[in-house]
Formats: C-alpha cells, sequence, structure tokens
C-alpha cells in the first residue's frame, strides 16, 4: 500500500490501521487525532496516535508500518520521509480516566478500516483535559464534537462517567462539568 | 542517595521510588533540576526515569519558559491509587519527605524578601 504526497490524517489513519489490522493487531484511533477525525475543519494534528492492543510485538508493528513508508524513530514514534503526519502509539491500554475503553467504532472506507473512538469517547477524552489540567482548548474540542456529532454523543453516559471519576477523584472541579453542559445549549 | 541503601525498589529502581514518592508529595510538579536536587541525585538520572515514566503514561511533563515541569498524570486510570500508595510509602523516605514539607509551593511575590 502507497500513501499519495498529499495523504490527509485520515488517510494516513486507514492505511495505518489497515496494514496493522491485516498484521493481526488492532489499533484504535484516540487522543487529538480521533477528535480531528471528526471535526478536521475545526481542529488538526500532526501526530496520529494508535494505541494498540497489551502485548503487541514491535517488530510487527514496524514491519507493518514499513510498508506505508513509515520507520520508527523512538519507542513508539514513526516517521514517513515526505508525510508530515507521525504515527504515535502511547502504551495501552486504551482508557479515559479510571475506565478502560473496551469498545470502538469500526469506519470502512473500500477495503480499509479504521478502528477509532465513539464520538462520546473523544468527547470524554477531550473534556478530561480540560477538567484535569483546565486546558480550554481541549475544552472546546470536545464542545466542538459534541455539537457536531450531537445525535451519536450520549450525553446521560458522559454524566454518568464524570459522577463515577468524582467519586474516585473528588479533587476534580465538579463545576467544569456544568460549565461544559451549559455551553453546549 | 547512598549506595548501601536497603529500602526496597518498589517501582524497579530507588530513583524511580523517590521521583514518584516526591512527585507525590507535590501539588503543581517540579522541574527536573529541582526534583534532582530534592531527591538527591542527578539530573541526568531523574531525567532518564521521567522519560521512561512519561512514555507509560505515569507522568506527564509541560514546558514552562526554557525548562518542563513534571508532574503525575492524574489522568492516568490508575493515578488515585498510586497516588495512594506513593504517600504511604512516603513514610519509608522520611528524607524526601522532610524536603518536601519546606519546599515552598506556593506564591512569592517579586522582589519580596526572604
Amino acid at each position: 500500500m502507497t500513501l499519495a504526497d498529499g495523504a490527509a490524517l485520515v488517510d494516513v489513519a486507514f492505511a495505518a490501521c489497515t496494514v496493522l489490522a491485516r498484521a493481526g493487531e488492532t489499533a484504535v484511533l484516540c487522543g487529538g487525532s480521533a477528535a480531528a477525525y471528526y471535526v478536521p475543519d475545526l481542529y488538526q494534528s500532526l501526530d496520529i496516535d494508535f494505541v494498540v492492543e497489551v502485548g503487541a510485538a514491535p517488530h510487527v508493528v514496524d514491519r507493518a508500518l514499513a510498508t506505508l513508508g513509515y520507520a520508527r524513530v523512538a519507542e513508539g514514534y514513526y516517521r514517513h520521509a515526505t508525510l508530515r503526519y507521525a504515527l504515535a502509539f502511547p502504551i495501552g491500554p486504551l482508557a479515559i480516566g479510571r475506565e478502560f475503553v473496551t469498545s470502538w467504532r469500526t469506519d470502512r472506507r473500500a477495503d480499509l478500516l479504521l478502528h477509532v473512538y465513539t464520538p462520546t469517547d473523544v468527547v470524554r477524552d477531550r473534556f478530561l483535559h480540560y477538567w484535569a489540567w483546565g486546558d480550554r482548548t481541549a475544552l472546546d474540542v470536545a464542545l466542538a464534537v459534541a455539537r457536531t456529532h450531537a445525535a451519536e454523543v450520549d450525553l446521560d453516559a458522559f454524566a454518568a462517567w464524570t459522577r463515577r471519576e468524582l467519586a474516585a477523584d473528588a479533587s476534580y472541579d465538579p463545576s467544569r462539568i456544568g460549565r461544559f453542559l451549559s455551553s453546549l445549549q | 542517595m547512598r549506595r548501601d541503601d536497603l529500602r526496597p525498589a518498589v517501582f524497579g529502581t530507588a530513583t524511580r521510588d523517590r521521583v514518584l514518592i516526591r512527585l507525590a508529595l507535590s501539588e503543581n510538579g517540579l522541574h527536573v533540576r529541582e526534583l534532582a536536587r530534592q531527591i538527591q541525585t542527578s539530573p541526568n538520572a531523574v531525567h532518564r526515569v521521567v522519560i521512561a515514566l512519561e512514555r507509560a503514561g505515569v507522568v506527564v511533563s509541560r514546558p514552562v519558559g526554557t525548562t518542563r515541569i513534571v508532574l503525575l498524570n492524574r489522568r492516568w486510570y490508575g493515578a488515585v491509587e498510586l497516588r495512594a500508595l506513593l504517600e504511604r510509602l512516603a513514610s519509608a523516605y522520611p528524607e524526601v519527605d522532610a524536603r518536601a514539607r519546606t519546599f515552598r509551593e506556593r506564591p512569592r511575590r517579586i522582589g519580596k524578601p526572604l
């Protein structure tokens, strides 16, 4: 499989996920790049973050990504000679706050596939950056995904999750949940 | 740090233990040099530990000026349990705890005398 010189983030993400799947590894697009997938006009990322299943062999990932022209330049980090997008593999398991992510969405494009956080999980993930660190950029991205994919974002599940996080770590500021939800209206 | 230190290296090495414990005792994080000074080891050794822990998702860092502030990653899935364990372990490292207690985390007005 070859990537065109002008390949976009989504093209690279589909290609990488597919070659990894063909090598027997499940990789899920997460983090800011999953947000960029859902709101490409509002948010961009130059790192494409995938979490592969725990236990994935690095040499298998290396070989699969080499077929796209990506080479490992650091642990869990791959670069292409001409494309500006890097592939990053944070250490798993997939988790948002205290909760592990065990299901995701799989989109298909011709014979390619992409495992990616659901819109609800992207909202949880970006909101958590705001909740934990006060990052307003992440809040804006969470809001953008929640607005753009309103029909797919489960706000009841989001609210229930915030209650569970608060129960475990009372140092989180509950007023930030209200700020997020009121900004949606 | 004494080479004949017999305390268990719960997280693999004594430096790792001390880095994590000291970070658990900090609200706002520390830069690498200060972290090294606080646990009395070299900045290079601390830097190596921080890189490994950051890769694992246990700590995060953010640039502030020309340096980086390191802190425990409160978003990590085991953050609450880890902090509780580290606060417990701090009792085994009274010298780390003692230095943390004398380290000023609150703001200081510019020009204010000591």
